[in-house]
């Protein structure tokens, strides 16, 4: 299959309002501006009722924006109906046609564009073979499981090769294990055949997996967009700390922002940091602090670590073990991967906490 | 009325609990399969008996002797050609309506109107609209006579038939299709048109096809109706348009006639017999199931074009004001000395009724008020079993149970009269045959919002209950039976309503001791006195109003899921 005429996405200060029973008027999308480049892909990625879905159902034209442009590589397609937009949807239910089989499914889009007869049955065929359904085509929907379903609903959208293809949470409806083999899939394919995608989910390892990029969206805003890497490393607020993997977050003081670090005082701890913007001493301060990211000794004499503490928990997880540690007023969440037999430290123990100046983020203060 | 659309209930599974060590059970379904025989079997066997049998020898010649009759066989081929038209016609309009509340996106009120006026004719006798076409189109009527000054004009005849008919059952065909038509996952649309077709391909590849087993179904209940419908072909076919179930009618009260009566019923019976078996087995494997069980996003329907919304607003409009035109003419009727004549304010038609009309009244409310509990009680019971009991004959029960409510009343009424004439069993003349008529007739209803809200109550809850140490019967007191209740409540106003309006059966079971409004009401158009007859049908209306709207509120109070509402269960 000839890979689909890469085309970019842009969506300018886009916004949607709903009318909610109890809630009256609200904002469901809000100025969102995104720029998906020719053969990325692009997660969207939050909680639900962020937005995502809303503002990737406008770049597919089943909604209508209130204000705001998208345009589909140069065309402005903001007042275009769906079928006029060139696209491919996967949505989270597959919406399969339930009266068509797998080929008549597959080969929807392709009659619509009056592709008839053997080349018909070439494309389709090609396609099914991609997501490993070749001997699918007679089946029912209803006669499928879920994966196999989502590999049709994968398939109706990749045959017309769409300029841009869409995906609402497409793999939501599978266990754990089908999910991981699936999004691997989705990724290769997409890849593969180079096309623009746009991909929403609340599942922040799933965005990782996939993405070229990711915007996290909160409460009908983009909070921030970056690679997997820029948004672990670098979170932007609270928000993105949190949603991005696991996190301690310390509220302190600033005492001492002379040197090459800053100091932080949290709640009697001393904790040290890279600056990221310009502080004062006495300045309040957020620090988030990554659990895999602190170092965790007994405390022995001679041991490394600038914070002594006590564990209050211990979670044994088989590859990694979670420690709750107590430091004066100060609780940390600590996690130590591949925890050899007799390395596993007791509850109640007192242990040393290595805190690098690498492992502690300040964030931006908000509001 | 009808022949019902028999949901095919899901045997009941390994968790149901089997007969052998429940004594109660076996004598519950003992009595049940006694009561059936008796008052389903054992009649429809007396009507093929008399049907075969000539002078107690077998001679099925005669019979055919009467169907070959060419005026019969018109009759015959009248019915089945006003079936079809009726079939076709009123589910149209009932898609039409059904589109109109579910993908055109009006307000909420807009379609409580269209609700509100389209439940009038379901909750009418059948052959209301009948009389308002007499009303309103008739040699006296208010539009042909008064309004156009026509003189001579006949309203009778296979277009005023089909007009009434149609008008009298498309709700049933709307309140069929509106859950279909809701049913269909709206993303499914989205996903056609973002593979690029246009409004109309998907209306035409995605939403017709998955409707398809919905608009069968309605137009098999609507023919199925049609069919056994003789009270408006009396009123509106006049001679020239003979129809079976009439035909049978005055063999009978005409002629005397009965074993010729039987014979044209008899024949109702094959085309009702086939609408009864393409719906079990054909349309109920047909509906296509929702392929996730998780629903996808809510999405706003686009099918219908902009500019097509008000459109069908206004054909549905056009409509509901006809109806409503009829209805409030029926009332205007009811208050003036004589409609067409004498436009006088009078009460006289009410004062009238409730004098010399005083005991139909008594002896309808009497027998409704009789056949409400009983007819409640009975489908609650039989559905429970259905649905949550496993036993021998099960199956078997059920097809029985639906047998008197898919047959034309016609052949009911006409096989009780023959079963129910001699000793030791007979009881025509009495209020007890009525009574049980109703009750078989019209509790499978209940009988079906009974199974419909066990099956979507998880066995779960009763073993759950169990666990926790409380007994079968406690169980099924503080369990099943405060789930169940909706459908006892919903089961029950229907059994009243038709109780209330009904005829096809009944009319051939009523007497000098009991009869019945819906009775009153064909004898005074009858006998042309038009003014009681209106006032009779406005009584009917306001009666079998006040206590749907009550039943309804009671329902809401229970909360009862979509399955068991009201208008669900008279939608066929």
């Amino acid at each position: 299959m000839e890979a689909a005429p890469a085309a970019g996405v842009r969506v300018e200060g886009v916004s949607k309002r709903f009318q909610h029973r109890v809630k009256g008027d609200l904002w469901a999308v809000r100025e969102v501006s995104l720029a998906v480049h020719p053969g990325e892909l692009l997660t969207l990625l939050g909680p639900s009722g962020c937005g995502k879905t809303t503002t990737l159902r406008m770049i597919a034209g089943f909604e209508e924006p209130d204000a705001g442009r998208i345009w589909i590589g140069d065309r402005d397609v903001t007042g275009l109906m769906a079928n006029r937009r060139d696209i491919g949807f996967v949505f989270q239910n597959y919406a399969l046609f339930p009266h068509l089989t797998v080929f008549d499914n597959v080969a929807y889009g392709l009659r619509i564009r009056g592709v008839e007869g053997g080349e018909l049955a070439r494309r389709v065929g090609e396609v099914l073979g991609m997501v490993g359904l070749a001997r699918y085509e007679r089946q029912q929907p209803h006669q499928l499981s879920g994966g196999e379903q989502q590999r049709v609903a994968l398939a109706r959208a990749i045959v017309i090769r769409p300029r841009v293809l869409l995906f609402d949470e497409p793999l939501s409806n599978l266990d754990a294990r089908l999910r991981v083999q699936m999004r691997d899939e989705i990724r290769r394919l997409q890849k593969g055949l180079a096309i623009t995608t746009v991909y929403v989910t609340h599942d922040q390892e799933e965005a990782m997996a996939v993405s070229d990029r990711i915007a996290v969206m909160s409460a009908g805003e983009v909070v921030q967009e970056g690679t997997a890497e820029d948004l672990y490393h670098r979170p932007a607020s609270e928000f993105v700390a949190q949603f991005i993997g696991r996190v301690n977050l310390v509220a302190g003081r600033v005492v001492d922002a002379a040197g090459a670090t800053v100091t932080v005082d949290a709640a009697g701890v001393r904790l040290r940091a890279f600056h990221t913007s310009p502080l004062r001493a006495g300045e309040a301060v957020r620090l988030a602090i990554r659990p895999e990211a602190i170092a965790l000794a007994p405390d022995d004499p001679g041991a490394e670590g600038e914070v002594v503490g006590t564990i209050v928990t211990r979670t044994f997880l088989g590859e990694k073990v979670d420690y709750t540690v107590r430091a004066g007023a100060q609780s940390f969440l600590v996690t130590r991967y591949n925890p050899g037999p007799g390395a596993v430290l007791e509850e109640g123990q007192r242990v040393r906490l290595g805190l690098s100046s690498d492992a502690v983020q300040i964030l931006p203060l908000e509001g | 009325m009808t022949a019902a659309d028999l949901t095919v209930t899901r045997p009941a599974g390994p968790r149901a609990s089997g007969a052998s060590r429940d004594p109660a059970l076996r004598v519950t379904v003992a009595v049940l399969w006694a009561l059936l025989a008796l008052f389903v079997l054992y009649p429809l066997v007396s009507l093929l008996a008399r049907v075969a049998m000539d002078g107690g020898r077998l001679s099925p010649g005669a019979a055919l002797g009467v169907l070959a009759d060419p005026n019969q066989l018109r009759a015959l081929g009248n019915s089945l050609l006003l079936a079809a038209l009726v079939g076709v016609a009123g589910t149209v309009l009932g898609f039409l309506f059904a589109l109109t509340a579910s993908r055109a996106g009006f307000g909420r009120g807009w379609l409580a109107l269209l609700d509100a006026v389209t439940l009038l004719p379901l909750i009418s006798p059948p052959f209301t609209t009948a009389i308002a076409m007499i009303f309103s189109f008739g040699p006296r009527g208010l539009i042909t006579y008064q309004l156009l000054g026509l003189k001579g004009v006949t309203v009778y005849g296979l277009g005023s038939t089909f007009f009434s008919e149609t008008l009298t059952y498309f709700p049933i065909a709307y309140l069929t299709l509106r859950p279909v038509l809701a049913a269909i996952d709206a993303n499914v649309e989205d996903m056609a048109l973002s593979l690029g077709a246009s409004r109309l391909q998907v209306f035409r590849s995605v939403t017709l096809p998955l409707a398809i087993p919905g608009l069968a179904n309605a137009f098999l209940l609507l023919f199925a109706a049609s069919l056994a419908d003789f009270a408006t072909p009396l009123i509106l076919a006049g001679n020239s348009f003979p129809v079976l179930p009439t035909q049978a009618y005055l063999q009978i009260t005409g002629l005397f006639d009965l074993r010729g009566g039987a014979i044209l019923s008899f024949a109702l019976l094959v085309p009702a017999f086939a609408v009864f078996l393409l719906q079990r087995y054909w349309v109920s494997r047909r509906y296509y199931v929702t392929v996730t069980g998780k629903a996808g996003a809510r999405t706003a329907v686009k099918t219908v074009a902009p500019w097509l919304r008000p459109l069908l607003l206004a054909l549905c409009l056009a409509v509901t004001a006809v109806i409503a035109y009829f209805y409030a003419l029926l009332f205007y009727a009811s208050v003036v000395v004589a409609l067409g004549a004498n436009h006088a304010w009078t009460w006289r038609h009410y004062h009238v009724i409730f004098t010399e009309g005083a005991k139909a009244i008594r002896d309808t409310l009497v027998i409704a008020g009789l056949s409400m509990p009983l007819g409640g009680l009975y489908g609650v019971v039989l559905g429970y079993l259905i649905a949550r009991k496993r036993f021998v004959g099960r199956q078997a029960m059920e097809v029985v149970s639906m047998l008197n409510y898919a047959l034309p009343g016609t052949i009911v009424g006409i096989a009780y009269l023959i079963a129910f004439n001699d000793p030791p069993l007979a009881l025509t003349g009495g209020a007890l045959i009525i009574v049980a008529c109703y009750v078989f007739r019209y509790s499978p209803t209940g009988i079906r919002a009974t199974v419909a809200q066990l099956q979507q109550i998880d066995p779960a809850l009763e073993e759950a209950s169990l666990g926790l140490g409380a007994s079968t019967t406690v169980t099924f007191r503080r369990v099943t039976l405060p789930l169940i209740t909706p459908a006892f409540f919903a089961g029950l106003g229907v059994v009243f309503i038709r109780s209330m309006t009904a005829i096809s059966a009944t009319i051939f079971l009523v007497s000098i001791n009991w009869t019945l409004i819906t009775v009153r009401i064909l004898e005074n158009m009858t006998e042309l006195s038009l003014g009681p007859a209106a006032a009779f049908s406005v009584l009917v209306v306001a009666i079998v109003y006040v206590v749907i709207a009550a039943i309804g509120r009671l329902l809401r109070v229970l909360r009862a899921p979509g399955a068991v509402s009201l208008g669900g269960i008279l939608g066929g």
